[in-house]
């Protein structure tokens, strides 16, 4: 019984990090995506018109934190490779050595 | 130059079959990372398993932590520091070196088995599976390490049972939200510039878990061999792994990526759900974050078992998607039998030692594995599933799991 307790605690924490992140960042991805077809003019049933560059800066604001985010995804498998843990107590994520 | 001993070839038949193991295990997890982006065309399949077998190449040289440990998650044969204990080492470790050949036998098998009928299976319970059965078949029930005590997950059940369990769940119900999200913010963009920026969500994200899979995967193999180098009492470190063990694991392992499991890819990418662009970044985003946040939490969770939920998860997800229900019930039934029958074999192949002797015995179970392999490789000639044929219709052309099944 501990170790299906044990299991539920581990589930929920890795569900409600990947609700966040396993399916906000590819939502953050497509939101960029839609303003950048904005700009483009790649919308169905688009209307002329429109504040084009705001929309393109937003969409490269968004990428850019998908980039962070896959950076950060990356940097986790090479750190956990090589013996270092990783930590995010605040939000910026700390090495130390295991 | 040391005579050719007995022990000596046992030990070189451990060390061929872990890294056939090993090359098992990357060609049966190629469609993990890369079935969506095959079946959506982001990329061609020969530049998907490329990619995926460089990946898991670096993957494999990233991971310098010794994962020597491995086995003590589920069998008692090591110590915590990881050498070998004691009992096993008698007469050049004789015991030790049977037990990990007739594991890694069982787990072989049962990997090409699956392979032949195109279902994913984890490669870590079939490992798992195929050392518990020597291990039960060699010393019996207390050898195993059933359940963990406590909080802490751990033993067949902590470490096996309850995460392949939860993590098909888990893994579904991301992708299931994240594919709505996706499919419904993507709506309004005219198709073919979607399709092109989702192409680029799909490498990225399919690159991530080709590269984590590299080094966790190829790890255990790197660990079993060293295991035995130290039972024949050829190496002696149990804080390092010799480089040519990890050489040979990593190129083992990206071989086998490169080879491409295309019988496993063409059911996941194609048989479960029919997968369009936008369900490949979100099932792919969902299993990239699910396995990096767990192996962060301590609840580490298979590879494959991730992967399927997601790609589970995004029919479900998606407005008007479907899964298939008769594929999706053949691989789970593959899963819950992966256990057992790779320990069946694993326990039957280890009483060949006692039976023939420590010469024949072992030479027999590598024979008997290699037959059966070649064996598993005709069967499969008879309807091939290869880079041209892997996107073909699943629905009017099914012949590939159905007629094999008996």
């Amino acid at each position: 019984m501990d170790q299906f307790l044990a299991a539920v605690d581990g589930a929920w924490r890795v569900l409600l990090t990947c609700l966040l992140l396993g399916a906000g960042l590819p939502s953050l991805y497509t939101i960029g995506l839609r303003n950048l077809a904005f700009a483009d003019g790649a919308l169905n049933d688009q209307v002329s018109g429109g504040r084009r560059g705001l929309h393109r800066a937003i969409a490269y604001a968004l990428f850019a934190i998908v980039v962070l985010a896959i950076l950060l995804g990356l940097s986790y498998i090479i750190a956990h490779g090589f013996g270092w843990s990783i930590g995010f107590n605040g939000i910026v994520p700390t090495f130390t050595k295991k | 130059m040391s005579n050719v001993t007995p022990e000596l070839i046992l030990l070189g038949l451990v060390v061929l079959t872990a890294l056939a193991f090993d090359f098992t295990n990357g060609f049966h997890d190629t469609a993990n990372a890369m079935a969506t982006s095959i079946a959506t065309r982001a990329l061609t399949p020969k530049a998907a398993v490329t990619l995926s077998a460089v990946l898991n190449l670096v993957g494999a040289f990233l991971s310098v932590e010794v994962a020597l440990t491995v086995t003590n998650s589920v069998i008692k044969i090591q110590n915590a520091d990881g050498s070998p204990k004691g009992e096993f080492l008698a007469g050049g470790g004789h015991l030790l070196l049977v037990i990990l050949l007739a594991g890694l036998a069982g787990a072989i098998t049962w990997n090409l088995l699956t392979w032949l009928f195109g279902l994913p299976s984890s490669s870590s319970h079939a490992l798992f599976g195929g050392l518990i059965g020597s291990t039960l078949a060699a010393v019996g029930p207390n050898a195993v390490k059933w359940i963990g005590t406590g909080a802490k997950l751990d033993g067949v059940i902590g470490k096996v049972v309850l995460p392949a369990l939860f993590a098909p769940v888990i893994a579904g119900i991301v992708a299931a939200t994240g594919t709505w999200l996706v499919m419904r913010l993507s709506r309004t963009i005219s198709q073919r510039y979607a399709n092109a920026g989702f192409k680029w969500g799909q490498i990225g994200t399919a690159s991530l878990v080709s590269l984590s899979h590299g080094t966790n995967d190829a790890q255990k193999t790197m660990g079993v061999i060293t295991l035995a180098l130290i039972g024949a009492g050829m190496w002696h470190d149990t804080h390092a792994i010799p480089w040519e063990v990890k050489v040979a694991c990593a190129i083992a392992i990206a071989l086998g990526t490169f080879l491409g499991g295309w019988r496993i890819i063409r059911t996941m990418g194609k048989g479960l759900v029919e997968i369009s662009p936008p369900q490949g970044v979100a099932a792919e985003s969902s299993s990239a974050c699910v396995i990096l946040a767990s192996s962060q939490l301590g609840f580490a969770l298979s590879t494959t078992h991730v992967a399927t939920g997601s790609i589970m998860g995004t029919g479900l997800g998606a407005p008007g998607g479907k899964v298939r229900w008769r594929v999706a019930g053949r691989m789970v039934i593959a899963w819950l039998i992966t256990l057992p029958c790779a320990g069946a074999v694993g326990a039957l192949m280890y009483l060949l030692d006692p039976l023939l002797g420590p010469i024949w015995g072992p030479i027999v179970i590598f024979g008997i594995m290699v037959g059966l392999a070649l064996w598993m490789f005709l069967h499969s000639r008879r309807d091939i599933v290869d880079p041209h044929n892997v996107n073909d219709e699943w629905e009017p052309t099914t012949p590939a799991p159905e007629k094999a099944s008996v």
